[in-house]
């Protein structure tokens, strides 16, 4: 790690102003869980850091008055658990949230910093770049180690995937982001936030170096069926292999329509339009629920060692669908 | 009473208020931090080494391997493995140049400007290639070692065999994993040179560092400051770190501290062996072994190290604790350019175990027999010969620890349920019961501790106190706290009355290392034979003091008659101002009629083997092929337990370790180097992955062991895998023959065992 | 930077670059080297803490967020020279062996009891998921973490 100035604004205004027009500039600091890894492992190094902690405004979970929940980018995971708002509307949510077992981590790391957090496909975490390429340029994820790679979205050149936890359940949930930058406020859906990379100086999310997330707004669930399915490997600490969110809006028995996203399976949370299609005007049965399954995957193709995922994420897409049917509980 | 009791251990109040003291958390004046500069490539030759000359570098000191002044190798069984690499790389990670400067920030700085050009050789970097013989990397075929064990007519038994059965089982690299990251502070002195740091045996240390600058015993010391684990990762490489640490003391004449970080501890330091063994087994319909033909090929990674010692260990337990006439068991260990294996709990005998514990379930397979029954039709019993031609001839509790893991954890009623539940449904969730059997033998292999002579002593402080002497470390399993027991209850004082001295060479004699699962049964037995002659001393002469000959010592007190007489206190002062130093050393010296022959690799393997037997309950998600270790029910038999709930901690944290070993615990590796050198993707086991346990400990006392001890160190890391496995089995019908069981190689089996029958 | 923060009951002030990690602080600066560093990453737990009242890894905390907090660390857990009764019951049950997770198992635990004094099993598991522990197998520890919560 290198030696790096430091600054605390109080405001997003100010924060917007302090950062720069690259990530060697500055970045924005808010829990730390990830980027404090990150410049320790060399793998990012900004001239400046800027803390977000004292931007109060960044913090809280509150209603709006069209019903719509505002969660700070700076709440932290174990907030939005203990949420009783949370607890009552957004399943889908807390499981997604309740997958990050570490309690250290829960109370650490932010709803914000969980849908920015880089990825953890380990060859970029051991120095060879987001796009995993070797001395000569050769992508080596491929024909590498990629058990727990891309099924979807894989036709490179990237081949990680998107490891936040929350993205899946909050766009399933409809969110949308807003993002502060000099230019003022931007709304965005969640969905067109994440973007696999096309090149090496891209990332997988559109946040400019100068912009900060400051909110999400997660539209009013009533009536909407909602859950997450998430498989591991083991229970605390690591990623999933392979998790599915689903949000279902009921009239009766019958689903009006759905949004399936897959987490953990391609370089963005992975919506699955095949299977929404399908689900549409269905009630909802064991059947029902493995044909979406087969269906979210049927354009999933394996690389050489992670054709296992495909298998895993089908059933995590049943598996939420049936969950969410069951009311969601945990 | 001590021994038997769960008295409080001795270094506890000090690990509990963080008062203890790590390598880490000792700093000295004028300290250096050091670091080292390793190749990234798996084999080369180095071309060039360049100093970026816009950097200063007047504040660092830099070695290189002309600096050494003795021989540039680390002392262990051959002097293969280089200090510092001079021209050829032969594994990844491997040293090259040591900086030291007085802050980590400009240490890191420093090793940025370095620039080291290589010649890029092809590595060899598995088994596979390794015996294929492309390129050779050692001696004329790549083999650092073979090993043949055989007894009776093979042929003759495949004869006899109504059925040949044959398997093939692989297992993988494992990462001990201590929690506290290897480190060193090398410390120069008038006369010599001092190292403190974090390890199992500072005698190797010492070996190591008196050979780095041809120093005497006394010139050099070593001393182990609390150690945050070990697991066998603590045996040998420390050795290489004091010397680097030494090496930069040395030039800079000012302490330098090496500490690695997490990463580079994963990626540089041994591992466990990964192997291929295969299996070929003649066996009777009725379910008797008849003849076993067994062939190991380990890794031992770029270095002999402590390789063939590893393989010995494995070849001699590879048939399990079977009984079979006709045996020949081949071992061999070849070189790969990745970093040298070694020490790891277990020591190859949970690699073979996982295989013939495996074959085992697929004898009973495929003769329909009940795993259980083909167990108890094949187990050692006292009486009955080993492998190797050893007669087992006391503390043999191999079955009791079966009829109490069966007993224990109802594992026929399970086996029913299971058979009931499968019958009534095509559950998405399977539950599996599964079987282990296995032994461990203490202490070193064969002649090795007839020839270490272990030493340890106890001497009487000025306060009349006992003080143990010995080099065996405190690394977490609980040494300091039984060899007090030991001496307590030998000599006939308070448990509170025996303190140890620290691990100091300059202070402790040679005990050996603390490796083995030595240190109770062979080191607490040297120490309780100190305790006797002492005990002999001290009443000898309070007898004349008192003129009392029928005194005895008991609980602190002499006594004759029911008359308290005097204090062991009162006693041992009057002892020194008459006599001087009370002070005792004993020698370790085999048992009667305990004989190995190197040659034929026959005899008596080890004084006495512990007993385990293991049944893991498990859930398998057919979906997902999940696999969650529901319950580990194991009874080991490890003689007399001094402090029982030590030896259950022990037999509970081996377990786990075995769990991460047969689940997730997997080395991912791209061109020789580890991919996944963190705790984010090296999985080991947290609290919400560990299976309920219950353990149960049998203890046949064994003659010659401190109050009937045996070992326990490693034990626990043989039957966890195969336990596993076969509960795998049981659930879904996958024979599994490699571990890890992970969900992807599971789908795989699976998949591929749906297809077999399917074509049935 | 200049830094003030309460730790162990005791008003602190530390003058250090601002994203010196909070573990290196306690450890170089205030020298409470109880608190361990395993990783790092804030994957081991060795190195927690409790800040306002939540257990966190002080490697992942640049020293500058903690700015008017009040901190644990194992230092602070024993009073007046009595044992607190976690380091009691770990004693007793051998939660410890080699000592280098304790540390932080133990706070992750004082965390825990000080918001839930009668946990159940799964509740301990669940608070201790975050510490790494390589010798016990987690069993003593969550038998001493029981002890302490049935006699405080």
């Amino acid at each position: 790690m290198r030696g790096f100035e430091y600054a605390s604004p109080t405001t997003k205004e100010q924060a917007v102003s302090l950062l720069g027009s690259s990530d060697d500039d500055a970045m924005a600091l808010a829990g730390g869980t990830d980027l404090l890894s990150l410049m320790k492992d060399d793998i990012v190094a900004p001239r400046r850091l800027v803390n977000l902690k004292d931007v109060a405004e960044l913090r809280g979970i509150r209603l709006l008055p069209d019903g719509s929940l505002r969660i700070g980018a700076l709440v932290t995971v174990q907030e939005l658990l203990d949420n009783a708002i949370v607890k009552r509307g957004y399943a889908s949510l807390i499981h997604a949230a309740d997958g990050i077992t570490s309690p250290q981590i829960r109370a650490m790391g932010t709803v914000g910093g969980d849908l920015c957090q880089r990825p953890r496909c380990w060859y970029y975490r051991a120095g060879f770049g987001l796009l995993a390429k070797d001395k000569d340029g050769a992508a080596l994820v491929p024909e590498g180690d990629n058990r727990y790679h891309a099924i979807l979205g894989n036709t490179g050149p990237a081949y990680f995937v998107n490891p936040s936890s929350l993205a899946p359940a909050l766009i399933a949930l409809g969110a949308k982001l807003h993002i502060f930058g000099s230019g003022g406020q931007v709304e965005m859906n969640l969905e067109n936030f994440f973007a696999a990379p096309t090149s090496a100086n891209e990332k997988e999310y559109r946040l400019k170096p100068n912009e900060i997330v400051t909110e999400i707004i997660v539209p009013s669930a009533g009536g909407w069926k909602n859950a997450t399915y998430e498989v591991r490997q083991k229970e605390s600490l690591d990623w999933p292999l392979a998790a599915a969110s689903v949000a279902l809006k009921m009239s009766g028995k019958t689903i009006e329509s759905a949004r399936v996203v897959l987490g953990h399976v391609a370089p963005v949370p992975w919506r699955s339009g095949e299977a929404q299609a399908y689900l549409a005007g269905k009630t909802i049965s064991e059947q029902v629920a493995e044909t979406a399954g087969t269906l979210a995957v049927a354009r999933a193709s394996a690389m050489s060692h992670n054709g296992y995922k495909i298998q895993l994420a089908r059933v995590a897409v049943k598996r939420a669908i049936m969950k969410a049917a069951q009311g969601g509980q945990r | 009473m001590a021994v038997g009791q769960n008295v409080l251990r001795k270094e506890g109040v000090e690990k509990l208020t963080g008062a203890a003291r790590y390598i880490d958390d000792i700093a000295l004046e004028g300290m250096l931090y050091g670091k080292t500069i390793r190749s990234p490539l798996a084999r080369g030759l180095i071309k060039s080494i360049s100093f970026d000359t816009d950097f200063d570098w007047s504040p660092i000191t830099v070695c290189d391997w002309r600096d050494i002044p003795g021989e540039n190798f680390v002392a262990l069984i051959e002097n293969d493995q280089p200090l510092l690499v001079a021209r050829d790389v032969r594994h990844a990670e491997e040293p090259i140049l040591l900086i030291a400067a007085e802050s980590r920030t400009l240490v890191e700085e420093a090793a940025s400007r370095i620039r080291i050009e290589y010649e890029e050789l092809t590595p060899v970097l598995s088994i596979e290639e390794s015996l294929d013989c492309r390129e050779i990397i050692y001696g004329d075929d790549n083999v650092f070692k073979r090993f043949l064990i055989a007894r009776g007519e093979v042929d003759e038994g495949i004869n006899q065999g109504d059925l040949i059965i044959e398997g093939c089982y692989r297992v993988p690299h494992q990462e001990q994993l201590y929690i506290e990251p290897q480190g060193m502070i090398a410390i120069p002195t008038d006369t010599g040179m001092t190292v403190l740091g974090s390890m199992q045996c500072p005698y190797y240390v010492h070996k190591a560092l008196k050979q780095l600058f041809n120093l005497s015993d006394e010139q050099a010391v070593v001393i182990q400051t609390m150690t945050g684990g070990g697991f066998g990762g603590k045996e040998e490489y420390p050795s290489m770190i004091a010397c680097h640490a030494a090496l930069l003391a040395h030039k800079a004449q000012r302490p330098v501290k090496i500490i690695y970080d997490r990463a580079e501890d994963i990626a540089a330091t041994t591992k466990r062996h990964p192997g291929v063994i295969r299996h070929r087994t003649a066996v009777t319909r009725d379910g008797r072994l008849t003849a076993s033909e067994i062939d190991i090929v380990l890794d031992g990674g770029a270095y002999v190290t402590l390789t063939p010692v590893v393989l010995s260990r494995a070849a001699i337990h590879a048939l399990g604790p079977y009984r079979c006439e006709n045996v020949r068991i081949t071992a061999r260990a070849v070189a790969t350019n990745t970093p040298p294996n070694g020490a790891f709990r277990g020591f190859g005998a949970p690699q073979v175990a996982f295989a013939y514990e495996m074959q085992m379930e697929k004898i009973a397979l495929r003769l329909g027999i009940d795993p259980l029954e083909l167990r108890r039709i094949n187990m050692l019993k006292e009486g009955d010969i080993t492998a190797t031609g050893q007669q087992l001839r006391w503390s043999v509790g191999s079955e009791d620890v079966l009829n109490a893991a069966v007993e224990r954890s109802h594992f026929r009623e399970k086996q029913e349920a299971i058979q009931i539940e499968r019958a009534s449904g095509d559950s998405r969730k399977r539950r599996g019961v599964g079987l282990s059997f296995f032994f461990h033998g203490a202490g070193f292999t064969g002649s090795g501790e007839a020839k270490m002579k272990a030493r340890a002593g106890i001497e009487i402080t000025d306060q009349g106190r006992a003080r143990v002497l010995s080099s065996s470390t405190e690394i977490g399993q609980g040494t300091q706290t039984i060899f007090c027991q030991i001496v307590a209850d030998e000599l006939g004082i308070g448990f509170d009355d025996v303190e140890i001295e620290e691990t100091d060479t300059s202070r402790v004699p040679d005990s050996g290392p603390t490796v083995a699962s030595r240190t109770c049964m062979v080191v607490g037995r040297v120490i309780q034979l100190a305790a006797r002659e002492i005990k002999e001393k001290i009443k000898r002469f309070a007898a004349e003091l008192f003129g009392a000959p029928e005194i005895d010592l008991m609980e602190g007190r002499f006594v004759e008659g029911g008359k308290v007489l005097a204090s062991f206190a009162e006693v041992a002062r009057e002892y020194a101002a008459q006599n001087g130093k009370l002070k005792v050393e004993s020698q370790y010296a085999s048992p009667m009629g305990v004989e190995w022959d190197d040659d034929s690799y026959s005899g008596d393997a080890y004084p006495a083997f512990s007993w385990g037997a293991e049944v893991a309950e498990v859930e398998v998600d057919m979906d997902t092929f999940e696999v969650s270790v529901l319950k580990i029910t194991t009874a080991q038999d490890i003689g007399r337990a001094i402090h029982p709930l030590l030896a259950a901690g022990q037999i509970e944290g081996g377990t786990l370790q075995a769990v991460g070993y047969g689940l997730t615990e997997e080395l991912v590796w791209d061109q020789g180097r580890i991919v996944n050198r963190m705790l984010t993707n090296y999985i080991i086991p947290t609290s919400m992955d560990a299976p309920d346990m219950e353990t149960v400990i049998v203890e046949k006392e064994y003659p010659h062991g401190p109050f009937g001890a045996k070992g326990v160190g490693e034990l626990p890391m043989d039957g966890a895998a195969p336990a596993i496995a076969a509960a795998v089995l049981n659930a879904t019908g996958a024979f599994v023959s490699e571990i890890p069981v992970t969900p992807e190689r599971l789908m795989m089996i699976h998949e591929g065992t749906r297809r077999e029958s399917n074509e049935d | 930077m200049k830094i003030e923060f309460e730790i162990n009951n005791t008003r602190r002030e530390v003058d250090s670059p601002p994203m010196r990690r909070l573990l290196d602080v306690l450890r170089e600066d205030l020298r409470l080297t109880g608190t361990k560093e395993g990783c790092g990453e804030g994957e081991c737990g060795a190195c927690s803490v409790i800040v306002n009242g939540e257990v966190i890894n002080s490697c992942l905390v640049p020293v500058c967020q903690t700015a008017g907090a009040s901190i644990t660390t194992v230092e602070g857990l024993a009073k007046d020279g009595r044992l607190d009764p976690l380091q009691q019951a770990f004693l007793e049950c051998g939660g410890a062996q080699c000592g280098i997770c304790t540390p932080g198992m133990l706070i992750a635990a004082r965390a825990l009891l000080d918001i839930n004094s009668q946990p159940t099993r799964d509740e301990i598991k669940e608070a201790i998921a975050g510490n790494l522990c390589r010798c016990t197998g987690y069993v003593k520890i969550i038998d001493a973490i029981e002890k302490a919560a049935l006699d405080p």
